[in-house]
């Protein structure tokens, strides 16, 4: 039984007793989002992110309507205000009820959502986003500029909050009239729609409707297909269809019932036993046994996502980049994969998982050799080897083995590895204190661009984690990543971030360990269910067959 | 006079237990802070996030009462717990008092109904293991009892749910139910796991009350008159070992309550122990302290209920 949650949680932005990361360095424009804004229409989107992944809940067939689905959820929520958000539990049932200008596709692209498209200007200065018409909110009001304008003010003005930082670019605001909004932006800042997309800066009814802050929360009133009828901070919910949603017909089901589950055979008991229509979280142990259940489909979904192992450079042995690129190269990332992730997990090469775009797969890596590692070793001021210790988040068997299989692989340099366990939280404050030597975590992403995973863990300066605490500094990769930041044209981004990636597989600051997947649970009959790789999921689609 | 005495005795034994109830009640408290506040962890940080600057992390912890120093936090504390109010949790953002409110039911429900059917099924497995002293089903209890204190309750947990949840489809596998047969219904498997943990306790202690008993005159006396074996078991035997049953019970009543925890977490009940742990996780400080010393003030209270009734009922307790 894995009692540590953070096994639970999907990105580290909304793991529990961790947050935020660098979205002062969110994404850049997608290829597909040009200047007039945006990719489909949002009803393809449970379509799109079937191309996405392996097997799952195919929207195939002709929708029905009605009936209610159990989801047995390894999350729950604590509070539903979009500003003050940072958890899984609460992210995840907010985002049913509020939504923002854009959202993320299953596919991971940027799709118009509450606005159907932009123009900017030449100087990318100015944006402006014109609303979609005929959207209420589920009290019957309709969405207006105002709305817009008020909610992400008021996530700009939470500057202390989670992500009030996000919006730091926007200079004005203002509606222009009751169907549009313009946008005036301190600086040329490429990530400007992946920002706007976040949950953060989801629409709520200007000043709350008239209501308080607490009233407001306690019975939310959005755009999204969901209604929460009463909020009681209790770890269950049922959500009910929003019969004011804009997608004609939509949601499919009457109600929503989001059951908090934490133990993962309890999940998995309910799915196979009839209590629940769908789970998350299935450990990768289980997925071939769940597989061969006839009544039971299984999905992984790519995740922006990336294991690594840190490496600290506030030592003088990781400081030494022939030491880290002796570990680099005597890791074997294979046989790490085909001895914990039971097929599901692909070795990484490169820092940015393939699931975003600019991910470059001709990155020269430094794949696994252990007379490269013996021989890097050898040049380093560490010849012979030292003793170091490697940190782990504890209650996790993913890590703990990841960490046997790094502690042997490391043992033919005569770097003898010392495992040290702690509770999660315990681990983050530890590692972020820097008393550490290695740690294994996760790099993630949490919108549509890369560059929140370029700045987060390679700036040293300006990224809010010193390179995720690693210390790596290299002002070439600095450089690079803010010119990528300013840069609105694809193929230049991507040559730019195909050179930081080479350059980071050089210095080896991290050993990119694997590309793990979200994996689902649902039943046969659940269709169009499907989750985006930040790990959203937001039902609408999802119908019985 | 002996009456007066005796009062003066009783009332003098159950202040000194009243005394010593709260000093539990505020050693466990203690604990619960300092353990809680010297691991590393911080609360601030895991509400505002990882790239919130390091001003607003002091600033929230500052509004908390973080920055004070521990002496003073936890006097604090302990004036708000005076007062009978817990704080406000990190998270929630939500009193303590109300948190609690809501998951108390799930907890209470889940150890009384343990505790009945740990009395249910410790009585029958301990008179059968007493009538046959030594003899094949005597081992056999004695046995099982041993393996099922070895037995984790999420293991058994997991079995029971396999074959009444999962094949049989008789029961739940998890969850509260939405309806008053659904509570019930779902109470029963959860129930009996966490009765499981200290059956094998009970059915040992009350097999060697029963054997005193078996052995006793009266005993004699009532086979003498020439009813049968079952009638003296279960009308004499059982109903004179019943009380120590439930003193035992009321002494383990920590251990049950600690297990429902366990319990709680594999069938997805969401009652204190389900929030306890999650407080923890998230270093919900307000949350953690709170639940600890609901927890600790309901085992003290049944301890101090089953001892004065204990007592009451046997007056050697109170003079030694």
């Amino acid at each position: 039984m894995e009692l540590d949650r953070l096994v639970l949680t999907r990105r580290r932005l909304l793991a529990h007793g961790a947050k935020g990361s660098a979205l002062v360095a969110l994404g850049p424009l997608l290829a597909a989002c040009g200047s007039s804004g945006g990719s489909s229409s949002p009803s393809s989107s449970s379509g799109s992110g079937t191309t996405t992944v392996a097997g799952g809940s195919s929207a195939t067939g002709t929708p029905k309507s009605g009936g209610t689905l159990t989801f047995a959820r390894s999350v729950a929520p604590t509070q539903l205000d979009p500003a003050n958000s940072i958890i899984a539990g609460d992210v995840y049932t907010l985002d049913k009820i509020f939504e923002p200008l854009y959202v993320t596709s299953p596919a991971g692209q940027l799709t118009r959502w509450l606005a159907t498209g932009y123009t900017a200007s030449a100087d990318h200065l100015t944006w402006s986003f014109q609303l979609r018409s005929g959207v209420r909110f589920s009290d019957g009001t309709p969405l207006r500029a105002a709305d817009v304008v008020w909610s992400i003010a008021r996530e700009q003005a939470n500057s202390d909050g989670p992500l009030g930082f996000l919006d730091f670019a926007i200079k004005k605001i203002k509606a222009d009239g009751d169907n549009a909004v313009v946008f005036t932006l301190s600086e040329p800042w490429a990530p400007f729609l992946s920002d706007i997309s976040v949950f953060a800066n989801a629409i709520l009814p200007a000043k709350f409707g008239g209501k308080t802050e607490k009233t407001f929360f306690a019975n939310p009133i959005g755009t999204g297909p969901w209604l929460l009828p009463s909020w009681t901070a209790d770890s269950n919910l049922t959500l009910k269809k929003n019969p004011n949603y804009w997608q004609s017909g939509k949601p499919y089901l009457d109600s929503l019932t989001i059951n908090y589950v934490s133990d993962q055979n309890q999940q998995i008991l309910q799915l196979t036993g009839g209590q629940a229509q769908i789970i998350d979280n299935v450990p990768p142990s289980n997925v071939a046994s769940l597989k061969g259940n006839s009544s039971v489909v299984v999905t992984e979904y790519p995740a922006w996502q990336t294991d690594i192992l840190v490496l600290n450079e506030q030592l003088p042995q990781f400081r030494d980049v022939h030491v880290r690129r002796a570990i680099a190269y005597a890791i074997d990332t294979q046989k790490l994969v085909d001895a914990t992730s039971f097929g599901t997990a692909k070795p990484a090469t490169t820092l940015f998982p393939p699931s975003l775009q600019y991910s470059d797969p001709a990155t020269p890596t430094l794949a696994y050799s252990i007379t490269a590692a013996k021989a890097e070793l050898a040049k380093s001021s560490y010849p012979h080897g030292f003793d170091t210790k490697l940190l782990i988040s504890g209650g996790v068997q993913k890590w703990s083995e990841f960490a046997q299989i790094i502690q042997a692989a490391l043992k033919p340099l005569n770097i003898n590895v010392t495992i040290t366990s702690l509770d999660h939280a315990a681990f983050e404050a530890t590692f972020q204190k820097y008393d550490y030597d290695m740690f294994i975590d996760y790099a993630i992403n949490d919108i549509s661009d890369v560059d929140e995973m370029a700045s987060f863990n390679l700036d040293y300066k300006e990224g809010g984690s010193k390179s995720y605490w690693s210390s790596y500094d290299n002002p070439k990769v600095i450089d690079l990543v803010h010119q990528a930041e300013s840069e609105f044209d694809s193929p230049k981004r991507a040559a730019i971030y195909a050179q930081i990636q080479a350059i980071v597989a050089e210095d080896a600051p991290f050993v990119a360990l694997d590309y793990p997947p979200y994996i689902y649970a649902t039943s046969t009959n659940v269709k169009g269910f499907a989750v985006n790789p930040g790990g959203a999921y937001r039902l609408e689609d999802v119908w019985l067959a | 006079m002996i009456g007066a005495t005796a009062v003066a005795i009783y009332r003098s034994y159950t202040g000194r237990r009243l005394a010593a109830a709260v000093l539990v009640i505020i050693g466990v408290a203690l604990a619960a802070f300092v353990l809680l506040h010297v691991v590393p962890g911080d609360p601030a940080r895991a509400v505002l996030g990882e790239h919130a600057p390091e001003s607003a992390v002091l600033a929230l912890r500052r509004q908390w009462g973080l920055g004070n120093s521990m002496p003073a936090q936890f006097g604090h504390f302990v004036a708000d717990l005076v007062r009978g109010r817990l704080g406000s949790s990190y998270f929630y953002h939500e009193p303590v008092v109300r948190l609690i409110g809501q998951r108390v039911g799930q907890t209470a429900w889940l150890v009384l109904v343990a505790s009945v059917f740990a009395v249910a099924i410790a009585v029958p497995l301990a008179a059968i293991a007493a009538s046959r002293q030594d003899r094949f089903a005597d081992h056999a209890v004695r046995a099982v009892g041993v393996v099922g204190l070895g037995m984790p309750a999420f293991w058994i947990g997991i079995v029971l749910i396999e074959i009444f949840a999962v094949h049989l489809k008789l029961l739940p596998v998890g969850g509260w139910g939405t309806s008053l047969w659904g509570h019930v219904k779902a109470l029963v498997l959860p129930g009996l796991t966490a009765a499981f943990a200290i059956v094998p306790i009970l059915v040992r202690s009350l097999r060697v009350g029963m054997l005193e008993v078996l052995e006793s005159d009266f005993i004699a006396a009532a086979r003498a008159k020439g009813l049968t074996e079952t009638r003296v078991l279960l009308v004499h035997v059982t109903r004179n070992a019943i009380i120590p049953t439930l003193t035992l019970l009321g002494l383990n009543i920590a251990f049950l309550v600690g297990s429902t925890v366990v319990v709680e977490q594999v069938f997805a009940l969401n009652g204190l122990g389900s929030l306890l742990l999650d407080s923890i996780t998230n270093r919900d400080y307000p949350v953690v302290q709170g639940i600890t010393v609901v927890l600790a003030s309901a085992v003290v209270l049944i301890n101090l209920g089953t001892d004065l009734l204990s007592a009451r009922l046997d007056p050697r307790i109170r003079l030694q």
